[in-house]
């Protein structure tokens, strides 16, 4: 039911006072902690900073300094390969664990619960478990495997690891999600389907995987936004930028430009903005690709 | 309704027993590590049991050097403060945009939106400057601060959830002489367990979890917690595999006890809360 009390309706001041107590902290949070760093940053982007000597005002410098900077290109560069190495997979892995897990078969709650395991823990925790796993000498998986391959620190290797770790610690949150969207398509329309002669390929081609929008749209909004800022597992598995710089993605890159090796602070509240603008991009992109494509006329 | 062979079952359970088995093994191998002694863990596959059962490791975590008791305390206490702190304002602040009337509501609320789409990584920097400027770098207070005053995101579940409650039962209340106040917390709350305590969860989940923003404001051992201490302890003593999954094991337990207990309360709520 649609609510009709609006502004309009008569008396619309009278809650002023209160809204404005109940509203004041929240507001002062909002205000002081995410709205005001949004300037401060913005500000910082035009200096030269090093928390010690005195600010100094030098224009769009840090900008043309840090976009034509073959370090921070990298840093692009790799976290474009991070994303879209994970993105497809985790997405495309959690909705096949989320079609299986549907069937209905006995023991699929034991599963789903399992699954969801690792969103539970700590990225740094399991970023860490990880780098024993994967170590070259001692590790669990080349102890396993009988071999010494360097995982982490070898720089065609330390990519896929650290994409594979973050999809390992993923694919459960997403299926989630895909067992909640598969779970709310309607019983007839699969009926229908089944009775207009629809083999199951058909129907989940043609009918779930359409019907799925909203949560695709969801899985993929989320999952894209926290992948580009994907720091903690990274920082514990490849610190300092991984072998040759192959891991260091934007989140580290403004960690170690701003905190490590002489505070940067103008440098990195530039990069921080690239990855700001960037995620408002992605967003309104897949905003405006969903909206053409998702219906949710049944009829 | 679905038509079902066989072998399309035994192919299922296959691959869900591999996933589950996948999923696991971290765990289990982290934490027999965990309770090898060093001399076991040197000379033997990373896959024999522990033999015997050791707790040094753990008793080495919790003393001397590395005292991992300081970090629990400190995230404990962080989480703590954050928890109570961020449901009352959020819990304050859905009421009023969902239950009362005044003007620019709509703005406000819009505005409360948009703040999710800030990131943490862009706003890190601009905060710890802030906290460098009025002297709060590595204090207990740093660490809390930018979140115990509500999240848009809690704001936003919490509204949605109050708006569903029917206007009558509150105008009903306030025939009765009941204020908004005691609305708030004896009527419009106790109606929403479910998704209050949904956001308690995630709170304690994300908080207990948080690395980057402890990472950068604190240093030192004073106000280290478990995240950081974990990080460190592995940069330190990069060799000594037990200790570091004693750690690990440390750091994820809690969560993990929890999870044991509420798994169907937040398995169900993870779902719940990607929609409305």
């Amino acid at each position: 039911m649609p609510n009709l009390r609006g502004l309009r309706s008569p008396g619309h001041l009278r809650h002023g006072r209160l809204s404005g107590l109940l509203l004041a902290p929240s507001l002062f949070g909002l205000s002081a902690f995410l709205i005001f760093p949004i300037l401060i940053v913005i500000w910082l982007s035009l200096n030269k900073w090093d928390l010690l000597a005195p600010m100094r005002f030098v224009g769009l410098a840090n900008y043309a300094d840090v976009l034509t900077d073959a370090t921070f290109g990298n840093s692009l560069w790799r976290t474009v390969i991070f994303v879209v190495s994970v993105i497809p997979l985790q997405t495309a892995l959690g909705l096949f664990m989320a079609v299986l897990l549907t069937r209905g078969l006995p023991g699929s709650g034991l599963f789903r619960v399992i699954y969801v395991i690792p969103w539970i823990c700590a990225p740094l925790a399991l970023g860490v478990v990880w780098k024993w796993v994967l170590a070259p000498y001692d590790g669990a998986l080349n102890n396993l495997l009988g071999i010494s391959v360097e995982w982490l620190s070898n720089p065609a290797l330390a990519m896929p690891a650290v994409a594979g770790v973050t999809i390992w610690s993923q694919v459960g949150y997403t299926t989630l999600f895909f067992m909640a969207g598969l779970a709310a398509i309607p019983d007839q329309v699969l009926e229908a389907a089944q009775l207009d002669g629809a083999g199951g390929w058909q129907v989940f081609w043609q009918i779930k995987l359409p019907l799925l929008g909203p949560t695709m749209f969801f899985v993929l909004v989320t999952g894209v936004i926290s992948a580009f800022q994907a720091f903690d597992q990274i920082y514990a598995l490849t610190p300092n930028g991984g072998p040759e710089g192959t891991t260091d993605v934007i989140a580290t890159r403004i960690y170690l430009e701003a905190f490590q090796g002489g505070f940067n602070l103008g440098r990195a509240s530039v990069m921080a903005l690239v990855l700001f603008v960037i995620l408002v991009v992605v967003t309104v992109v897949q905003q405006r690709f969903f909206a053409d494509r998702i219906t949710y006329d049944l009829s | 309704m679905r038509r079902r062979t066989p072998l399309a079952d035994a192919l299922t359970y296959l691959v869900l027993l591999v996933a589950a088995v996948l999923t696991l093994a971290p765990f289990a191998l982290s934490f027999m590590t965990a309770f090898k002694s060093p001399q076991q863990f040197a000379s033997e596959p990373a896959l024999n049991l522990p033999n015997p059962i050791t707790t040094e490791n753990f008793v080495r975590l919790f003393s001397g050097d590395y005292s991992f008791i300081s970090p629990i305390a400190v995230t404990a206490q962080m989480v703590a403060v954050i928890l109570v702190g961020q449901l009352l304002f959020s819990i304050m602040a859905a009421y009023a945009f969902a239950k009362l009337r005044f003007a620019g509501r709509d703005i406000l609320f819009w505005i409360y939106l948009a703040t999710l789409m800030v990131p943490q990584v862009v706003i890190v920097i601009p905060l710890y400057v802030m906290m460098a400027q009025v002297g709060m770098r590595n204090t207990f207070w740093a660490l809390v601060l930018p979140f115990m005053f509500g999240s848009p995101y809690a704001v936003f579940l919490l509204r949605e959830h109050f708006r569903s409650i029917p206007d009558d039962l509150i105008d009903a209340a306030r025939i009765d002489g009941a204020g908004d106040w005691r609305i708030l917390w004896q009527i419009v709350v106790p109606l929403s367990r479910g998704i209050v305590s949904t956001l308690a969860i995630i709170t304690v989940v994300s908080h207990w979890n948080n690395f980057m923003w402890p990472l950068i404001i604190t240093s030192g051992r004073d106000w280290q917690v478990i995240t950081v201490a974990t990080a460190n302890l592995q940069s330190q003593y990069n060799a000594n595999w037990t200790l570091v999954m004693a750690a690990t094991t440390v750091a994820m337990a809690p969560l993990l006890v929890l999870f044991a207990i509420f798994q169907r309360t937040i398995v169900e709520s993870i779902a719940l809360t990607g929609f409305k």
